[in-house]
């Protein structure tokens, strides 16, 4: 089979297309190749950010031993990947839960905040409420950029939590932030690839906190 | 370490699958349908997709209407919420019951099917659309990046889909003697009410229908059926084997 485009073979204007066959070829050809750019990215962004990740992985662990909890944030896809990090934490599949709760999912509170002192403040005004000194705030942002996760993590780190940002392109405002004592850059223009890896640097995360626990469990 | 692990057949066919649901999906979104997101296992998943889909990454692609739905009464919701031609978009491992009874209960609502997951397979003929990454253990699948790179994938490729106006019109109509979909095979049923005459009023492809349950035992309204010209000939299982 030729890899050739079939596009010359269907010289119809585009309103008159009616064979689909060419196209399903070319979608597809589409999906292999996001697919290798995905996978390619999220093994680069895993070896780049090695060394940070045993680090945090460390600090998270010793968090968790002391009795503290994660707080995960982030807005739109940003937020249910905040979300899919808690429930990884709290209802892992193998290994230990351990204590995390989403600044994403009580809607009461999201709006309360959002409409009497602005959307900027949504996480930060939750870190006052919830934090203590051994929990540990994570905040997810593809631009870098979101100021809401920006206050959480500055108003966090004033309150001695680890903090840890994750986000994209060339890491935007969060890159600059001394708030943040992790912050794991996903060098992509692509909000979807960026997010894929934020996905695979989590987990990694994850896995470190279970490794670290269990190797001191049985020292 | 295993997160990022290559499984690249499967990816592979992923890839073809996702193609010819990102065509069905466009050409429903086309004809007015709504997509209702569910992921019951992971509602983190029927968020995201739903975002994705109402609020685009890219400015200027369209918003297309995608609304997630969970809790107790996911099922419940979905009947009532739902119009003949809407799509059903799941995301689960095979296991999850709640998932398998809404995909059964959807093929009698009228509904378009797409199921996204990981681990082993679905059994053929459970959806129309059938996205799987074979063999990955379904829960790390879910927070490696692969479950939103499926997710993701099916939003872009369906905006392609968009761009090509001539192939958003519905298939022709198959007239073909010895077409399987045509042909007088069994349809699933969802019962709506029964009458004491044998008769129950049922739901059949979106459309509500009379038929004769007196070959049936003990039909109550939720049963589904297999119906064939007019006739029950058997009640299904709710949960597939």
């Amino acid at each position: 089979m030729s890899d050739e485009p079939t596009g010359f073979l269907y010289p119809f204007i585009e309103s008159e297309e009616r064979d689909s066959t060419s196209l399903l070829v070319e979608l597809t050809g589409s999906a292999r190749g996001k697919m290798a750019d995905s996978r390619t990215l999220r093994v680069a962004m895993l070896e780049r950010w090695h060394d940070d990740l045993v680090r945090a992985g460390t600090a998270m662990a010793d968090r968790f031993r002391r009795g503290g909890r994660l707080l995960a944030f982030g807005n739109g896809g940003s937020a249910t990947d905040a979300e899919g990090t808690v429930d990884l934490f709290r209802r892992p599949p193998n290994g230990r839960p351990l204590a995390a709760l989403s600044l994403v999912d009580d809607r009461a509170v999201l709006t309360a905040l959002a409409n009497d002192v602005g959307f900027e403040l949504v996480f930060s005004r939750q870190i006052i409420a919830h934090a203590g000194v051994d929990d540990i705030a994570v905040g997810f942002s593809t631009s870098g950029d979101s100021v809401n996760v920006l206050r959480g993590l500055e108003e966090a780190a004033r309150r001695g939590l680890l903090t840890l940002g994750l986000c994209g392109y060339a890491g935007g405002a969060m890159a600059a932030s001394t708030s943040i004592a992790h912050c794991l850059v996903v060098a992509s223009e692509s909000v979807h690839r960026i997010q894929e890896a934020q996905n695979a640097l989590t987990l990694r995360l994850w896995e470190m906190v279970q490794q670290d626990l269990d190797a001191v469990m049985t020292a | 370490m295993t997160v990022v692990e290559a499984p690249s057949t499967t990816e592979h066919a992923a890839a073809e699958d996702l193609a010819s649901a990102a065509l069905s999906l466009a050409r429903r979104f086309a004809a007015g349908a709504t997509m209702w997101c569910i992921a019951p296992q992971w509602p983190a998943h029927g968020r995201h997709v739903a975002v994705e889909f109402v609020h685009p990454v890219i400015v200027g692609k369209r918003a297309l209407p995608a609304v997630h739905i969970e809790g107790l009464d996911t099922i419940a919701a979905v009947r009532l919420l739902a119009r003949p031609g809407d799509v059903l978009l799941a995301v689960s491992a095979v296991d999850d019951p709640a998932t398998a009874e809404l995909l059964s209960r959807a093929e009698a609502w009228g509904m378009t099917r797409i199921w996204l997951g990981a681990g082993a397979r679905p059994t053929s003929g459970r959806a129309e659309h059938v996205v799987w990454l074979d063999g990955a253990d379904p829960t790390l699948a879910s927070r490696s990046g692969d479950m939103v790179l499926l997710y993701h994938l099916l939003w872009e490729l369906t905006h392609v889909v968009f761009e090509h106006r001539g192939l958003l019109e519905p298939e022709a109509e198959c007239t073909d003697a010895v077409c399987v979909t045509c042909s007088d095979e069994g349809r699933v049923a969802e019962v709506r009410s029964v009458h004491s005459d044998g008769l129950v009023e049922v739901m059949v492809n979106g459309t509500y229908e009379t038929i004769d349950a007196s070959l049936v035992d003990r039909v109550e309204p939720g049963d589904l059926l297999l119906v064939h010209a007019g006739v029950a000939l058997t009640t299904l299982e709710v949960l597939p084997q």
